[in-house]
């Protein structure tokens, strides 16, 4: 990798900008957000209000493309079977 | 016996052998749909990759039987376990042709100062003071490992990969990680850059 290639973009900038302003002292983290995440999916599909346990669920969400990516699949399965 | 209707732990860990085995037969098909269904756009994913994410899933999944608490149906929670199988595997795959040798090299350009291109800087005044800030905290408030674990993620390598790359466990990454945002944001807030600021300069 040349050194000019490894300079931060505007969009990656963004996304570390983006990461702090979500960041918070108690967060989720993966293992967490996979054991609540089906509650949450569940959830959302019936457009039910979540609790406080499940809102970490969205955060982690929020901060995770792994997690995330693996939600959006799910919720793809769910909305099949609806 | 619809899917919604099975007691799916009593039924998985039912003494009688014979309802058991049809227990995980069917739990066995409904992950291998559900996978399926997820993974169908995918050019990367074939039959034989379907079959072995839904055994490996449900070899996962009756392990984990105990830590199923009913907050949800047993086959979503289940799912999600299986995508987790399959994603890991997948992403491990896209990056297994890269040397670990390659990684470290990597790792060790991440944990160089990190560069920011002047570009990013704009005409805006309180966007340069905003990037500023967070260039000299980059450099000098995160340990090289803090650094290239949050460069590495930026750059779209997988977690496991990056845990891999700095020899830590994926609890200890996340947390590497958590800690480093932590550390940056408070050096932004240290600055007088609230969260309003940040919206304001990056349209958030």
């Amino acid at each position: 990798m040349k050194p000019e290639d490894q300079r931060l973009t505007s969009e990656q900038v963004g996304s570390i900008v983006k990461m702090l302003s979500l960041t918070t002292d108690r967060e989720f983290n993966c293992a967490e957000c996979l054991q609540h995440v089906s509650e949450f999916a569940e959830c959302q599909l019936a457009k039910k209000p979540v609790g406080e346990v499940i809102a970490s669920v969205e955060q982690h969400l929020a901060l995770c493309p792994e997690c995330r990516e693996e939600y959006e699949a799910l919720m793809k399965i769910l909305k099949a079977g609806k | 016996m619809t899917q919604n209707e099975i007691n799916w732990p009593a039924a998985l860990r039912a003494t009688d052998s014979g309802e058991q085995a049809a227990a995980v037969r069917a739990l066995r098909d409904v992950l291998h749909n559900g996978l399926r269904i997820a993974l169908n756009s995918r050019s990367d994913v074939s039959e034989a990759h379907l079959e072995d994410f839904a055994q490996e899933s449900l070899l996962r999944v009756l392990d984990r039987l105990d830590q199923f608490q009913g907050r949800s149906k047993f086959t979503t929670w289940a799912q999600a376990i299986a995508l987790n199988v399959a994603f890991t595997e997948l992403r491990r795959k896209r990056w297994q042709d890269v040397s670990l040798d390659a990684l470290m090299a990597d790792g060790e350009r991440l944990t160089e100062p990190a560069m920011i291109a002047d570009d990013v800087l704009g005409a805006d005044e309180d966007r340069t003071r905003l990037v500023a800030t967070l260039r000299h905290a980059i450099e000098n408030d995160l340990t090289p490992k803090q650094r290239a674990a949050i460069l590495g993620e930026l750059r779209e390598m997988p977690f496991d990969q990056i845990v891999e790359m700095l020899g830590t466990s994926r609890s200890a990454g996340y947390k590497m990680l958590h800690d480093a945002r932590r550390a940056l944001k408070q050096r932004l807030h240290e600055a007088g850059i609230t969260g309003a600021d940040i919206q304001n300069a990056f349209n958030l």
